[in-house]
């Protein structure tokens, strides 16, 4: 079998309307995959910068996959929430990205997105703050069920992933 | 190990922790260690060290340089678990006594190759990481961070007696699991480069550079790979 190392950081992110964040993520894989070890999902740290608008996570991936296949290539999903200084978290952003498919050290930015409420709850918003939220957290990765939502964008996502690739090409796999 | 069937992959890492930039802080020195998985083992080089003190410049007021060595080669039998580097710097608060002045971590670079000190010496240090790192692939600007007080009380005694939250094990940040309860402030940069090189990966079968034309991360994935439901045959 195939087999694919993701060996990187979560950076950190920039562009949010607060700077003090933090960021739900995990990995997402079709059948044919199957995780060896590493973490497949986590929580990062809550930065709250001294200087400047990016919060900085450099948080650990560090995972091990065997594949019968390349349908479902894994993607990473993100949801990064701002808490504020009672300690009270709000959503700021979904994401995801696809881990990418050639070997070697790689930058990603990831944008993100945010549901957009009626205009009765945008107002709420801005004096009460929260927000519309998902409820089924899969829209982040799958396009199937996306229309009707209207959403608005939030700030980008940095990582930094190093990919190394066993026996792909035995079976004939360019990448 | 024979030369035609080797069972173990060799990683050699040269390389330096070239200075950091820290805006509030001065005098500060710093301190690495390395954090792996089970499968590896150092085989030469120095685990850990410390460096000198340094100061800032008058010609450069944002740049502490400590030109400091890194020399280790690991072992192992997979990637998992790939060395980290784990970097905190240390200063004197007003009182003189040394505190934490930031935690940071990176992965090593899993690809083998050189940073081109061309690139670097034309930018300062304080330019931002990112756009560095692209232009550079094995300079790391890795950002550093203190851990915050959990409570507002425990904040106010902190600064009464001038003693600061640390860490008691700055190998937790080269950890994924548990970094949700910690709350911290980020500082500073530490640049580090590095040279690396690889023995025997290619040859376990492990791919980690492209072969061909290097794709960018926006490609898309091989969504085109064959007839839907192909599985490669195994």
């Amino acid at each position: 079998m195939a087999e694919l190392h993701i060996i990187g950081q979560i950076v950190g992110a920039s562009g949010f309307p607060q700077n003090s964040l933090f960021c739900k993520w995990g990995i997402h894989t079709g059948g044919a995959w199957r995780l060896l070890s590493g973490l497949k999902e986590g929580q990062t740290q809550v930065d709250l910068p001294s200087t400047g608008d990016m919060a900085y996570w450099s948080h650990p991936i560090d995972i091990h996959y065997t594949t019968k296949g390349l349908q479902g290539w894994p993607k990473l999903h993100l949801q990064v929430w701002h808490q504020d200084s009672f300690g009270r978290c709000e959503l700021y952003g979904y994401g995801y990205c696809h881990v990418p498919s050639s070997p070697g050290h790689h930058h990603v930015s990831c944008v993100t997105w945010r549901p957009l409420g009626s205009w009765q709850e945008q107002i709420a918003q801005t004096f009460v703050g929260g927000g519309p939220q998902l409820r089924s957290p899969d829209l982040i990765y799958s396009g199937a069920d996306r229309y009707r939502l209207h959403t608005v964008a939030m700030g980008t996502v940095e990582l930094e992933l190093g990919i190394i690739m066993r026996h792909f090409d035995r079976y004939g796999v360019e990448s | 190990m024979t030369a035609n069937s080797p069972s173990v992959f060799l990683l050699m890492i040269n390389g330096q922790i070239e200075g950091a930039n820290f805006p509030e802080y001065d005098d500060l020195y710093c301190k690495y260690c390395f954090v792996y998985g089970h499968d590896w083992a150092p085989t030469s080089g120095l685990e850990e060290g410390i460096s000198q003190i340094t100061s800032k410049g008058r010609d450069s007021p944002h740049r502490l340089v400590w030109n400091f060595p890194l020399e280790i080669t690991f072992k192992s039998t997979n990637p998992l678990g790939w060395p980290q580097i784990v970097v905190s710097v240390y200063g004197p608060d007003t009182f003189g006594n040394d505190v934490v002045r930031g935690y940071g971590a990176t992965h090593i670079p899993i690809t083998p190759g050189q940073y081109v000190p061309l690139i670097f010496s034309s930018t300062p240090l304080s330019t931002p990481p990112l756009i560095k790192d692209l232009l550079s692939r094995h300079t790391r600007t890795i950002p550093m961070f203190v851990p915050e007080s959990t409570s507002r009380l425990q904040k106010f005694t902190s600064w009464l007696l001038g003693r600061r939250p640390e860490f008691t094990d700055p190998k937790v940040v080269a950890q994924g699991e548990g970094r949700e309860v910690t709350r911290v402030s980020s500082q500073g940069f530490v640049t580090l480069s590095f040279n690396i090189v690889t023995k025997d990966m290619k040859r376990l079968g492990y791919d980690t550079t492209a072969t061909e034309t290097t794709h960018t991360h926006t490609h898309p994935v091989a969504a085109g790979f064959g007839p839907g439901n192909q599985t490669l045959s195994m």
